[in-house]
């Protein structure tokens, strides 16, 4: 009679163990999704600050995806490697294996993608290498500046991307080029071979401030005379303006 | 060169599905902080690093488990392919998941048991004997680890062509089921 109650005492006992352990177990994934949508989106906020009157649609949505594809992966990923410990033995685990090593990397590369593009055209993303650019994007949000950088920036001629839009004459390989020689300037820049002063790779040219101008009847108007010589190239446009309005209106340091 | 010393090509087993799973892991958790790491401080460096290792550990990962995939799905599909191994090696391990049997062509195993942390040899198979079944028949984890103690030449048959012989051969069906009762009651036993 004492042996079974026993039993029956010790069978009480391991099944309130065994429920517990499995209530513990089955709270860890919504646990683990609640704790990553609680502490990573405030890893884009920041960023999402300085454009908000500005935003584009496409840039928020993918960061936001991607914000959320993160986190769900590395929740997926850290629990599957703590449950299974690598081991792929029912379609739970592979599952999960599939979803957090395999379709999370493959959409975040996609989405990661787009936002390469969108992020590499902003004034923050040019300014970050501010040994070298800094100088030039502080010149252009200076209000008392009179470089034309400045002068656009201030009366936003051009509402965003500022650096973008004027530095960039891309052809039909154009963004292939400048991604490619964007890749040498962060070589250079992160192991620290560049030299000060830093020059623009080609002469400035027309095409970069007609694409905006030469459709203007105020610039038409003022600019009858030249125009001719300025759409062929045989003048350049800082012939005239850099004496008043520099480009950019800085003193670089020069590399010892 | 002899030829103990020439250079064996590494083949894929359970023991290094395992690792190559986790590496894949581990590569998609690096591609998650290099994402996270771009989009929460957006530099020339940060940018870089993602645009140019995403694609790539993205690809590795992947291919990583598809090919772990492919192993495990042709290692249930196989029919009777022989394999050698050198003394010492483990076959499969306790707590694995079972995707074919083993018939025995030369050689011996071992198997062995590992409860509360001790492990016990509860068999040693030999020539013309076969392990691996049970867990075929019961859907469950590998219940004990068998490691080769000679040269061992097995015949390997998947999963699916398991349990069809089992289908259309009755006698064999009841000669592999009277195997499984005895070693059922063995380990009870013990």
């Amino acid at each position: 009679m004492n042996r079974r109650w026993a039993i029956s005492r010790c069978s009480g006992g391991s099944w309130t163990r065994e429920r517990k352990r499995r209530l513990r177990a089955s709270a860890r994934i919504p646990a683990l999704l609640l704790a990553s949508f609680v502490v990573f989106p405030f890893l884009a906020r920041a960023q999402q600050e300085a454009a908000r009157f500005q935003m584009d649609p496409v840039e928020h949505a993918a960061a936001r995806l991607l914000v959320a594809l993160a986190s769900i992966g590395i929740v997926v990923v850290i629990y599957s490697l703590l449950k299974y410990k690598g081991a792929a033995v029912g379609p739970l685990s592979w599952g999960l294996l599939i979803a957090g090593a395999v379709a999370s990397p493959l959409l975040i590369t996609g989405v990661g993608t787009i936002l390469v593009f969108e992020r590499a055209e902003r004034v923050e993303f040019c300014a970050s290498c501010h040994l070298t650019m800094k100088s030039f994007v502080d010149d252009m949000k200076d209000s008392k500046s009179n470089s034309l950088a400045a002068l656009h920036f201030r009366n936003r001629y051009i509402p965003d991307n500022q650096c973008y839009s004027c530095h960039t004459s891309y052809g039909l390989f154009g963004t292939v080029e400048a991604k490619k020689e964007g890749l040498t300037d962060t070589y250079k820049y992160y192991t620290r071979t560049f030299r000060l002063p830093i020059k623009m790779r080609h002469p400035y040219p027309n095409h970069d401030c007609l694409k905006c101008h030469a459709g203007s009847a105020k610039w038409l108007a003022s600019h009858e005379d030249y125009k001719d010589a300025l759409f062929s190239g045989e003048a350049t446009c800082m012939q005239c303006h850099a004496d008043a309005n520099p480009a950019h209106n800085i003193a670089q340091a020069v590399t010892p | 060169m002899t030829k103990d010393a020439a250079v064996k090509p590494w083949k894929l087993n359970s023991a290094s599905t395992r690792m190559l799973l986790i590496a894949a892991q581990v590569l998609a958790l690096i591609l998650f902080i290099l994402a996270l790491e771009f989009l929460r401080h957006t530099t020339g460096g940060t940018l870089s690093l993602f645009s140019t290792f995403a694609p790539v550990l993205a690809l590795l990962a992947t291919i990583a488990v598809l090919g772990v995939a492919l192993y495990r799905f042709s290692r249930r599909h196989s029919l009777f392919v022989i394999e050698d191994f050198e003394p010492g090696h483990l076959i499969f391990q306790q707590g694995e998941e079972g995707d074919c049997a083993y018939f025995i062509h030369s050689g011996e195993v071992e198997v062995v048991r590992r409860e509360a942390g001790a492990e016990q040899i509860v068999a040693r198979l030999t020539k013309g004997q076969y392990f691996g079944e049970m867990a075929l028949i019961s859907n469950a984890p590998r219940n004990a680890t068998v490691r080769s103690i000679t040269p061992v030449r097995l015949a390997i048959l998947g999963k699916q062509n398991f349990l069809t012989m089992l289908n259309l051969m009755p006698s064999t069906q009841e000669d592999i089921m009277k195997t499984v009762n005895l070693r059922a009651m063995r380990k009870a036993e013990q």
